[in-house]
């Protein structure tokens, strides 16, 4: 596996978790928006934050207006995280590896490029674009099934894995840190205490996690229960728990890679320990911000031990030179 | 309404599917008899297919203009073109003599020079070509073998005779473009390869493995195979990624490799480096190394040049073999053919006048507008000018250039190129268009292989003669039919 292609395999996976959680939370946060009371305004601001993205945006846009923010997040290609971008760059990587994959997972991708190329834009008005996120969300989800289903579940494979899951731990805390911000604002005024439920349902909802949560927690949406469940629960897909241990399995699978080791202990560790009544009333920003600085050692110890590999390589790689293919 | 075959228009020249209107010729028969059973509708209908397999299948080209790279469609016409085999066998046989012919003039030419001292071939070429790599000189790769892969140009005079144009012994592409037209053509037509008479052509990359496996400097059972590609934005990187997908080998770029002080090549993968045998590399000779050629290159390898002289490593073809892909130095290959095999080249070139000669030139500066004048060392019919066709201002520019540069100019005499039934793009009819054909010939010292048939290409615009897909050429399946197997 030349270092080059880990690389790649590594951000095809990103960019699909990246295209596919942003489709969900433009989804969610539409519905979201029909149910909240009038003079409650949450506004489309939160969703540019949630992805880190205010300086491109304000330097573009005027305003916070549905119509910008969808259309940022979705078809702008001048937008580097925006759907069309995550699934235009997805699809040049597959490209320049496309020797090494399957060839059906080629012709999905390009489809589904091809689809928001043409068709993204007229997808933006709320009446179409429930079913252009839909579409983006299967069309990846298929691309998935096609990978893994079709493609060897060698070396290659778990690069394209950590990339995944790596992104997807990224996605769930960035999109707690964001969502949270705001209940912490609303902890006052009982009158709005039902709309707090709904948002806190909505939270689990950009991930998927409602349906999954009501069958583990069996409780009313509460706020410390839905954080325990989509930062520690373990068999929950979305969770980053979950995608830490999936890192974990994958390294334990690549050759010998100790400098990971130490921040992924410490961000399970952190997660394992968290008391999120407390978290939830103090310090909550400041705990996930930790988390994300976890997240971001890892991939940079995964990019200078298996992207940038420059030649001069460690004992532990020669030890497992023997295995290469 | 049925396709009327007698309304098709080949008279005026040499028709590949047609001896006459409404006559197919036997190779063509039973093709024109079915696409006759479609009605016009029912054909439009089969190109859609085409069309929607080739952009769901990916199969793309890269043009660059307006300032940057397009991924298009790659554009195909639906009508096969055949070949009967009886005729095919022939070629073969004569493409086999010419690239056997064409490896012993390169490494004659890197080595005693023979031919010129034998005054076969004058030596002064040499000094002028573009293509000579000094730094070559005295290397013997293994089986004495340079042009591992040459694309032959062949075009269909109007008396029927088949004649090289060129061969193309650099980097020459559309290999892949051959193997998928089929792969459309039986998506959209399976019905026609019941009977069992088409040759298949999907042999190639298991040819080609074996190839550049015999160029493994170790005794190995399993070389290390790669193919260095420029990259994303060449216009041949979809060709790059079936060939190493095809065959099972790494695709690499430039930085993907280095030179160690033991002088062997390696690869940076994530399990440290590896050794590679063997490069089939689709980066110009300049571009290959930086050490040894253009320092400017970024594709390249430093210390390439240095690991293959040493013999630690194989490059496909080798360096420094475009000297004999010249359109001048072509105009030799029969002369070489009888100097080295001692046999009669058993496909003629196309006539050719050298402007480095007096009298061919004095010849060419008077008929400039009968003749097709090419440079010498440009590739995809650019910097052509196609007298007949063209303005008293573009000959009088040609008339300066080839007297400014004589060496690097010859004249042919324009061909009457052979036709084949097209669908026209505007309004989906049938007329004739012009095609050439494109083999590749595969050399590894004991043996050489040559494809079915190869690639047709096609120039889509009425009455144009040129197919390269750059400018506007597109293709067609190209079948090779044994009519005693029917």
């Amino acid at each position: 596996m030349l270092s080059r292609v880990a690389d790649n395999l590594y951000w095809l996976g990103r960019y699909l978790a990246r295209a596919e959680n942003t489709a969900r939370l433009v989804g969610v946060h539409s519905h979201l928006l029909l149910d909240l009371p009038r003079g409650v305004s949450l506004g489309w601001s939160p969703l540019i934050a949630m992805l880190g993205a205010d300086g491109g945006y304000l330097s573009r846009y005027q305003d916070y207006s549905e119509a910008n923010v969808v259309h940022f997040l979705i078809t702008d290609r001048d937008n580097p995280s925006s759907i069309a971008s995550s699934i235009a760059y997805a699809r040049e990587i597959l490209r320049t590896i496309r020797d090494g994959m399957p060839r059906d997972a080629w012709e999905q991708l390009n489809a589904l490029h091809l689809f928001m190329q043409e068709e993204g834009e007229a997808h933006l008005p709320r009446a179409q674009r429930q079913a252009g996120l839909t579409k983006v969300v299967d069309g990846i989800l298929l691309l998935h099934g096609l990978l893994g289903a079709n493609m060897s579940h060698d070396v290659g494979y778990h690069f394209l894995q950590l990339g995944l899951h790596l992104e997807q731990a990224d996605m769930t805390t960035r999109i707690l840190d964001v969502r949270t911000v705001d209940l912490i604002q609303w902890k006052t005024g009982d009158e709005l205490r039902p709309f707090q439920h709904i948002q806190w349902m909505s939270v689990l909802r950009s991930l998927m996690a409602y349906q999954s949560y009501r069958r583990y927690e069996k409780s009313r949406v509460s706020g410390p229960a839905a954080l325990r469940f989509l930062l520690q629960n373990r068999e929950f897909p979305r969770s980053a728990m979950y995608c830490l241990n999936k890192i974990s399995a994958c390294i334990a699978k690549l050759p010998a890679n100790r400098a990971t080791e130490r921040p992924l202990q410490r961000i399970r560790a952190l997660i394992q320990d968290a008391n999120f009544e407390r978290l939830l009333e103090n310090g909550l920003h400041e705990w996930l911000d930790e988390i994300q600085i976890g997240i971001g050692q890892i991939h940079d110890a995964l990019a200078k031990r298996y992207f940038q590999f420059d030649g001069v390589e460690s004992s532990e790689a020669l030890q497992s030179q023997t295995v290469a293919a | 309404m049925a396709i009327d075959w007698l309304q098709y228009r080949c008279k005026g020249f040499y028709d590949e599917l047609f001896a006459a209107p409404g006559e197919p010729r036997a190779a063509a028969k039973h093709l024109v008899d079915y696409l006759g059973s479609l009605n016009k509708t029912e054909l439009a209908d089969r190109r859609l297919a085409a069309e929607l397999a080739i952009k769901v299948m990916g199969i793309t080209f890269t043009v660059y203009s307006e300032g940057r790279n397009v991924d298009r469609s790659w554009p195909f016409d639906i009508i096969p073109r055949t070949l009967p085999k009886t005729e095919w066998m022939r070629t073969e046989a004569g493409l086999q003599q010419r690239v056997r012919a064409l490896n012993h003039f390169i490494q004659d030419i890197y080595g005693a020079q023979k031919i010129v001292k034998d005054k076969v071939f004058p030596g002064e070429l040499l000094q002028e070509s573009a293509n000579f790599r000094p730094q070559c000189v005295g290397m013997k790769p293994k089986h004495g073998v340079w042009a591992h892969i040459c694309g032959s140009d062949l075009v269909r005079d109007g008396d029927g005779t088949l004649y090289v144009l060129e061969d193309n012994l650099r980097v020459p592409s559309g290999v892949s473009y051959m193997v998928e037209n089929r792969q459309v053509t039986k998506r959209v037509f399976p019905e026609l390869f019941q009977t069992g008479t088409i040759l298949p052509v999907d042999d190639y990359p298991a040819q080609l493995y074996d190839t550049l496996a015999a160029m493994s400097p170790r005794r190995d059972d399993a070389p290390c195979i790669v193919l260095l590609t420029p990259g994303i934005y060449n216009s041949a990187y979809f060709e790059h990624s079936w060939l190493a997908q095809q065959m099972g080998i790494e695709l690499v770029e430039g930085p993907d490799l280095f030179v160690g002080d033991d002088d062997c090549v390696y690869m940076r993968t994530v399990y440290g480096k590896r050794r590679v045998d063997v490069i089939y590399r689709r980066i110009d000779d300049l571009f290959i190394d930086p050490e040894a050629f253009r320092p400017d290159s970024v594709l390249g390898v430093p210390g390439l040049m240095r690991a293959w002289l040493r013999g630690k490593v194989g490059l496909v073809n080798a360096p420094g073999a475009g000297v004999a892909d010249d359109k001048v130095v072509y105009a030799f290959v029969p002369k070489m053919i009888r100097y080295y095999l001692s046999e009669e080249p058993i496909l003629p070139n196309v006539p050719s006048y050298l402007c480095m000669m007096e009298d061919d030139r004095r010849y060419v500066l008077d008929h400039l507008e009968d003749l097709v004048v090419k440079p010498a060392n440009e590739s995809g019919g650019y910097g052509m000018l196609i007298g007949p066709r063209s303005t008293k201002k573009e000959r009088e520019k040609f008339h300066q250039l080839i007297s400014a540069n004589p060496r690097n100019y010859m004249a042919q005499p324009t061909l009457s190129l052979s036709t084949a039934p097209t669908l026209t793009l505007s309004d989906g009819s049938i007329e004739p268009r012009h095609l050439d054909l494109r083999p590749f010939i595969l050399s590894r010292g004991e043996s050489t292989y040559v494809t079915t048939g190869g690639l047709t290409r096609v120039a889509m615009v009425k009455g144009s003669l040129v197919v390269n897909s750059s400018q506007g050429g597109g293709a067609k399946d190209t079948w090779i039919v044994d009519l005693e197997a029917a």
